[in-house]
């Protein structure tokens, strides 16, 4: 059988779309090494010092600290609450499941900004603004729909007999759970939980109404330096993360086949 | 126990936590959109006006906040389209052994921090920018185009950050085609370009559909990129929430905007699954 395979000009329009994609993220990487503070083509002079520092600014290492527990954490609650929750509506045993999991995943819907303004006035009148809880609950809020959704995903394509044959050979619900219907959902369950680790980690619009000085995050702190104008350092920040994403990207890869659930 | 009694046992918690920390908060900002605000009082208790919304309809500058808006998620959602279309099409029918890389060069983008890529677009875009010295230098312009802080810039670092969503949402539609229609047609006599338009492109609608949706979506409640190429002057209307928030404290002011902006969302989203639907049922 003849396939239309894409001609000459397709392939060449879409290689040029796929450079233009990697464009930024290249620029980023150079202005890093760069001497002067705006980058120039051919870059002048090639250093470290922004990597210096950087890596010796209290205030960025802070801020690094404040993202990674924030992520770990939001990730995990979310992982919890999320696939006890898709365990249960994927069976339909409750009456509207359809309505609870549109429900459920409805932050995604609502802007990110103003889901920061909601909670910014409501964690303002109750009085816990300020507390690093809070900022936790608001990233489970905006992390749990990619672990729900992706958990969804993975539990539809389950045959519920290996689960029955599991009960049958006298294995009670929780075991079950854990040595046959876990393990089998597991690339559903890496891909939204990754989904919900980078969400967390790039949040800007819901954090920056939430979070106190101290409590700055990666993003926020290169968000609002940047405000003040274009800085190498934070194209050393930059490219620290950036090569932190490619890896994180290779072993999800690797280990799941990520991209069929992107 | 019953199975329905540990279903909701197992949902409750989430259920919980979103209505306490997501449910309540946006429901509270339907009160404060209809306060009065006095500057430097802030909100008058008690007081009810529907000033807020009106001024959205008739104020100038909030009506140009709203269509700059409308106009740039419109241009993004076509750019991303014309962009994304070939892209889409070289993953699923250029050569298999390809594909993965392909892909994985258009989630990288995706997956990376969106302020990352942003400065990524400052440092290109900027008065003394890549672009600018390089036009420079070869002698193409004598001073600095201006990229940032206009829609030139909105426009070129938005459609560079929703392309990846719009290109796998089409390589999904393409993917789910049946490919001997194409074939059929082709080997009935249609040209290549005969084919694209009456088989291949009616085809992956739903999935045109879907990713022109979402991008439109996310190009409207943008903030972080249009606050970062756009700088406090060249407003959109998540910017200027933000700005009625964390600047001006005008709370009531900034709830009206938001519930417009949701009401939009909500709008498109609700009108294109009817849309979809009709046209599943026409079928």
């Amino acid at each position: 059988m003849t396939t239309l395979h894409p001609t000459r000009s397709v392939t060449a329009i879409a290689l040029l779309v796929l450079a233009f994609l990697q464009i930024p993220v290249l620029v980023v990487i150079l202005a890093s090494f760069s001497e002067t503070s705006y980058l120039t083509i051919p870059p002048q002079g090639v250093t470290l010092k922004w990597y210096e520092a950087v890596l010796s600014d209290p205030t960025y290492l802070r801020a690094i600290k404040n993202s990674l527990i924030l992520a770990c954490a939001s990730t995990a609650i979310s992982l919890v609450l999320g696939v006890a929750a898709a365990y249960a509506l994927f069976r339909r045993v409750l009456p509207g499941s359809e309505a609870i999991t549109s429900l459920l995943i409805s932050p995604l819907v609502v802007p990110s900004v103003v889901v920061g303004v909601a909670m910014l006035q409501y964690f303002t009148l109750t009085g816990f603004r300020g507390s690093f809880m809070v900022l936790i609950i608001a990233h489970v809020v905006i992390t749990v729909p990619y672990i729900l959704r992706s958990v969804l995903a993975s539990l539809s394509g389950l045959d519920l007999s290996v689960e029955e044959a599991a009960r049958c050979l006298g294995a009670n619900g929780f075991t079950t759970f854990r040595l046959v219907t876990l393990p089998l959902i597991k690339p559903g369950l890496v891909a939204g939980a990754l989904f919900a680790f980078v969400t967390s980690m790039e949040n800007v619009p819901v954090t920056i109404f939430l979070a106190s000085a101290k409590q700055t995050t990666l993003p926020i702190l290169i968000f609002s330096s940047v405000e003040m104008g274009v800085n190498p350092s934070v194209a050393a920040i930059s490219t620290l993360l950036i090569v932190a994403t490619a890896l994180v990207l290779l072993v999800a890869e690797r280990w799941t086949g990520f991209h069929k659930f992107a | 126990m019953t199975p329905r009694r540990s279903a909701w046992l197992l949902v409750s918690p989430l259920l919980l936590v979103l209505t306490l920390a997501f449910f309540v908060p946006l429901l509270l900002l339907i009160p404060t959109s209809f306060r009065e605000y006095l500057p430097g009082q802030g909100m008058v208790p008690g007081s009810f006006t529907l000033e807020n919304y009106a001024r959205i309809l008739t104020d100038g500058y909030y009506l140009e906040v709203v269509l700059r808006t409308l106009v740039l998620g419109v241009a993004v959602t076509v750019i991303c389209l014309l962009m994304g279309y070939p892209v889409a099409y070289l993953i699923v029918r250029g050569n298999p052994r390809w594909r993965l890389a392909l892909t994985l060069l258009v989630i990288f983008p995706l997956m990376l921090n969106l302020v990352v890529r942003s400065f990524g677009w400052i440092v290109l875009l900027s008065n003394r920018g890549i672009v600018n010295n390089l036009l420079t230098d070869i002698g193409l312009i004598a001073t600095p185009l201006k990229l940032m802080f206009n829609m030139t810039g909105l426009l070129i670092g938005l459609s560079h950050i929703y392309l990846p969503f719009m290109v796998l949402m089409l390589v999904a539609a393409l993917q789910n085609m049946p490919r001997d229609v194409e074939a059929a047609a082709s080997s009935l006599g249609s040209s290549r370009t005969h084919v694209f338009w009456s088989v291949t492109l009616p085809l992956t609608a739903p999935g045109i559909i879907s990713g022109s949706i979402l991008v439109f979506v996310l190009t409207i409640s943008a903030l972080v990129t249009p606050r970062m190429l756009g700088g406090p002057s060249y407003q959109v209307m998540a910017t200027l929430i933000y700005d009625e928030y964390m600047q001006l404290l005008d709370w009531p002011s900034g709830s009206a905007l938001s519930f417009a902006l949701v009401s939009m969302t909500l709008l498109i989203i609700w009108g294109s699954s009817r849309l979809t639907r009709k046209w599943a049922g026409l079928a």
